[in-house]
């Protein structure tokens, strides 16, 4: 177990992303921001985080945030394969938020972020999910992973399986190969999978030749990818 | 409990799409009123085709009384997240009101800790009011309720979706206009919904916004629709399906539109009572942007879930109900 909550540079991180940030808030919606953050580093539980957290859009906007490569490669040399490529505004804000969300206590912390997945919409799944490489107590998240897998949100899947480091280095060899087969499943480019390669398991391999032999059965078509993972699948 | 009995040709399948849907083909409706959670994905596909873009689910009742404040949480949460999401599928932009229903107010312990759970939910994304609000049995539980939560509305700067009662409907819906403008609601923010010919002079001349529930046997019929926006005009008035567990109609705002068209109505009338109203009565949230179901339509490509099988880009998971043959 990890006795500290972040096992990267967490207050680096917030350095590379306050400047974008800026860039993509209006002069109203940065001031906004400013009295929202004085107010919560003096408020007492959560009620102040959460609220801001729910808010961020309306200030945020949606708008894609190009990031150049280099911010791109300094931001993964922190927290390696995290590469917000096509984020919009208001999930990078969402990230930037919960950098700073009270995180000493592990159990208050695990407690609050718990709730706001057990409460969040649509799109604060999506962003939640996109952020988990970044949260504080990284081992405490694996079943809330292995629960959003079970999701059928298309968006929220995407957010785990798609170019997200926290799976392939946190989930259990039976959580991973579910995120993988559900991938098969539901269609996703499984190419984008972060660790696809490198946690690759005879077990999986034999659930994907299972599965090829189940769709032949039925006279439907068989994934021409199932081959990166098992070669011996017969397309 | 009808007067229409079922004939042969009633129970035959219908081959091709009705005959009202070529009335309407190209026109655009908002259904501010629809439970889908109790519909099926066959009525948003229907939907889809009739072309409703947008819709609102307002919280309401689910059939029986809840037991604890964690199915209410987890209700408003499905409002929010999946409901949206199977929404989109069919490129339907899916909005929500949260709020504590007339009926389950009445239970006292309960409603205290749903009260703390809304602001959870009130600031979320899409939710575009409080609702539906106001009575049932017209108790003092209700009102209470009621009265707390025009409150919440006010601060929030959120519109009000007022549920008025089936009994007793004339007082009870006067009451409630009474109440939101003693807490010192707008009546521009406040929209009164299931109306009907004894309810609506009032509620048009009070400045609040009245809506319609073409439902059929208890709420409002479609031709008596069409003989009130002749009386009435379509200033403030808008029409809703409130389709829910019920025998009730997702169509109904499409159906009304065509009825309308058919009997002469001008189609401007027609366009604000079935999609204009609603936009500017809700979009008073800020939550409501029309461009968010024109892109809709894309980023459902990319959502796109179904089942065991793999879709790839454009395919639509269609099914040919008419098919014998499941594939």
């Amino acid at each position: 177990m990890t006795h500290q909550p972040y096992l990267y540079d967490q207050q680096a991180l917030l350095g590379l992303l306050t400047p974008l940030l800026i860039t993509q808030l209006q002069e109203k919606g940065l001031a906004w921001l400013q009295q929202q953050q004085a107010k919560a580093l003096i408020s007492e539980g959560f009620q102040q985080w959460n609220l801001t957290f729910v808010a961020l859009p309306r200030h945020a906007g949606k708008q894609t945030v190009v990031l150049a490569d280099d911010q791109l490669a300094a931001m993964a040399r922190l927290v390696p394969g995290f590469t917000p490529r096509h984020w919009p505004a208001d999930r990078l804000a969402r990230a930037w938020w919960l950098l700073q969300w009270p995180a000493a206590s592990q159990e208050a912390y695990v407690r609050s972020i718990s709730t706001l997945f057990h409460t969040g919409s649509m799109e604060e799944l999506t962003a939640l999910y996109s952020c988990l490489p970044l949260l504080a107590w990284p081992e405490s998240w694996v079943a809330q992973t292995a629960e959003g897998i079970r999701s059928n949100i298309g968006d929220v899947l995407e957010a785990i399986m798609l170019h997200n480091p926290y799976p392939a280095r946190y989930l259990p060899v039976p959580a991973w190969n579910q995120l993988v087969l559900k991938a098969f499943f539901t269609g996703k480019p499984v190419v984008e999978i972060t660790g696809l390669q490198e946690r690759n398991n005879p077990d999986l391999q034999q659930m994907l030749h299972d599965y090829a032999a189940e769709r032949k059965a039925a006279g439907r078509t068989v994934d021409p990818q199932l081959s990166l993972l098992a070669s011996q699948v017969l397309l | 409990m009808c007067c229409n009995p079922l004939s042969e040709q009633s129970l035959q399948p219908q081959a091709q799409e009705p005959l009202y849907l070529d009335k309407i083909k190209g026109m655009r409706f908002f259904d501010p009123h629809v439970h889908m959670t109790s519909r099926t994905t066959d009525d948003y596909q229907a939907m889809a085709d009739a072309g409703v873009a947008a819709i609102i689910e307002p919280s309401f009742w689910l059939g029986q009384p809840r037991t604890g404040v964690d199915t209410f949480k987890d209700y408003f949460s499905s409002l929010v997240g999946w409901e949206r999401f199977r929404a989109s599928q069919f490129g339907i932009k899916h909005y929500c009101t949260i709020g504590l229903n007339s009926k389950e107010a009445n239970n006292e312990a309960l409603a205290e800790q749903v009260m703390e759970v809304l602001p959870l939910f009130m600031y979320k994304e899409g939710v575009v009011g409080i609702g539906e609000i106001g009575f049932d049995d017209q108790t003092a539980l209700e009102e209470k309720y009621y009265r707390a939560q025009l409150n919440l509305a006010r601060e929030a700067g959120l519109p009000v979706q007022i549920h008025t009662p089936h009994r007793d409907k004339k007082r009870g819906t006067q009451r409630s206009m009474d109440i939101a403008l003693e807490h010192g609601l707008d009546p521009k923010m406040v929209i009164v919904d299931h109306n009907n010919e004894e309810t609506v002079q009032e509620v048009l001349d009070r400045g609040f916004w009245a809506a319609f529930t073409i439902y059929p046997f208890t709420k409002m019929g479609n031709e008596r629709m069409v003989a009130l926006v002749k009386q009435y005009g379509s200033e403030r008035i808008m029409v809703n399906s409130a389709a829910d567990w019920g025998i009730s109609d997702p169509l109904a705002v499409p159906k009304t539109a065509a009825l309308m068209h058919e009997s002469g109505i001008d189609l401007n009338d027609i366009h604000l009572v079935t999609y204009r109203n609603a936009i500017t009565a809700f979009a008073q949230s800020g939550q409501i942007n029309e461009a968010d179901w024109e892109s809709a339509a894309v980023v459902d490509q990319r959502e796109k879930f179904n089942g065991s099988s793999i879709l790839r880009g454009g395919q639509q998971p269609r099914v040919d109900k008419h098919n014998k043959i499941i594939r």
